[in-house]
């Protein structure tokens, strides 16, 4: 009697121990039906897009970002940091900062790097190795049958608002902290 | 006509080659980066369901990513300069949190209107580990590489949280 009590317990526990994993099983499963085939179809379209435009044409564009003054901040700050990524993807699109001076290099890495998340929704291209960033909660929103467009459309604007703010934050701090060990090392 | 026909054939198979490519390219994408991360998830979501980790994170999370406020502190706690470099590389933090986040919306114990703010409160600290290696190959001097980590650092203080409060803005009519 004793002996079939433990077999029971075992038995149970072992229910237990696999029935993660089916869960997480049937979890793999609707990621990659739900995800994987429109995303197949979408980066081939891009990527086509992108070696057909080239960089070469896109890195003209690079020499109006190296322009300095106020004016220029949101070509600077917003638009060759998206262009960037675009064409580039993470990580090369840093190799864009190439094209600026000194002092604005700072801000662009800040720029840049901010841009590789808020655009996943619409052009998952530009960094597959990080979607889940975005993925993950809209996993959720799906769940609830909700329009994910919506999510996927606020998400890029605030990134633009963010990503120029951010932008301008980081320009005037290097500049401080650039003064400051200027002084420092002249002390 | 027969230098026409080759110039159309030329064309295609030029078309043709770019899109192979990028189908190629995507296919490796795919193999590379994005399935195994899917298994890997797929694994947490289903300890998550399954044990009784979804239930008890779900009451530590909600204290925190259940309200406006609660997700700006997530995202001064993420973006402080100590943390920040830790929390960042290949986005696993924001990537798990996301999830985490992500499963207790499907499940109703979160709003969906504050979805768009939590994208945001988890992550602040986005490319703070990789600072040095981002500037560098944008060919920068190493005294900039000196001022721009603790500049970007510090800024992430100020636009992290400032972030959040943007997206709150945003998100007004968003899933109400």
């Amino acid at each position: 009697m004793k002996g079939e009590r433990v077999l029971d317990t075992l038995a149970s526990w072992a229910e237990e121990f696999i029935t993660i994993f089916v869960e997480g099983g049937n979890v793999f499963v609707s990621l990659v039906v739900g995800i994987v085939p429109t995303l197949i179809v979408l980066l081939t379209a891009v990527n086509a897009l992108v070696a057909w435009i080239g960089p070469e044409r896109v890195n003209k564009f690079g020499e109006w970002a190296g322009r300095e003054g106020f004016a220029y901040t949101p070509i600077r700050y917003l638009i060759w940091p998206f262009l960037s990524v675009f064409f580039l993807t993470n990580p090369m699109a840093y190799t864009n900062g190439q094209f600026l001076p000194e002092k604005y290099k700072p801000a662009f890495y800040d720029s840049a790097v901010s841009m590789v998340h808020p655009p996943l929704g619409i052009f998952p291209h530009i960094n597959p190795g990080e979607l889940f960033v975005w993925l993950g909660i809209a996993t959720g929103i799906e769940t609830l049958g909700l329009r994910l467009s919506d999510l996927a459309v606020r998400y890029i604007l605030t990134g633009f608002v963010v990503i120029y703010l951010r932008g301008l934050v980081t320009e005037r701090l290097t500049a401080i902290m650039w003064a400051r060990q200027s002084t420092g090392s002249a002390a | 006509m027969n230098k026409f026909l080759t110039r159309i054939g030329k064309g295609v198979g030029k078309v043709v080659g770019t899109l192979y490519q990028a189908g190629r390219e995507t296919i490796d994408q795919i193999i590379k980066n994005i399935l195994p991360f899917m298994a890997f998830i797929a694994f947490v979501i289903g300890l998550i369901l399954e044990t009784g980790f979804g239930n008890w994170f779900a009451e530590q999370l909600t204290g925190l990513a259940d309200s406006v406020i609660g997700l700006l502190v997530l995202s001064i706690i993420i973006g402080l300069p100590v943390l920040s470099p830790l929390l960042g590389p290949g986005a696993v933090i924001a990537q798990v949190i996301g999830v985490l986040i992500g499963t207790q919306i499907g499940e109703g114990n979160i709003s969906p209107n504050l979805a768009l703010v939590a994208l945001w409160a988890i992550n602040p600290q986005v490319g703070c580990d990789f600072i040095p290696v981002g500037l560098a190959l944008g060919e920068a001097e190493p005294e900039t590489v000196e001022v721009g980590v603790p500049a970007v650092l510090f800024s992430r203080m100020i636009t992290g949280p400032a972030a959040v409060l943007i997206a709150w803005v945003f998100s007004a009519g968003l899933y109400t």
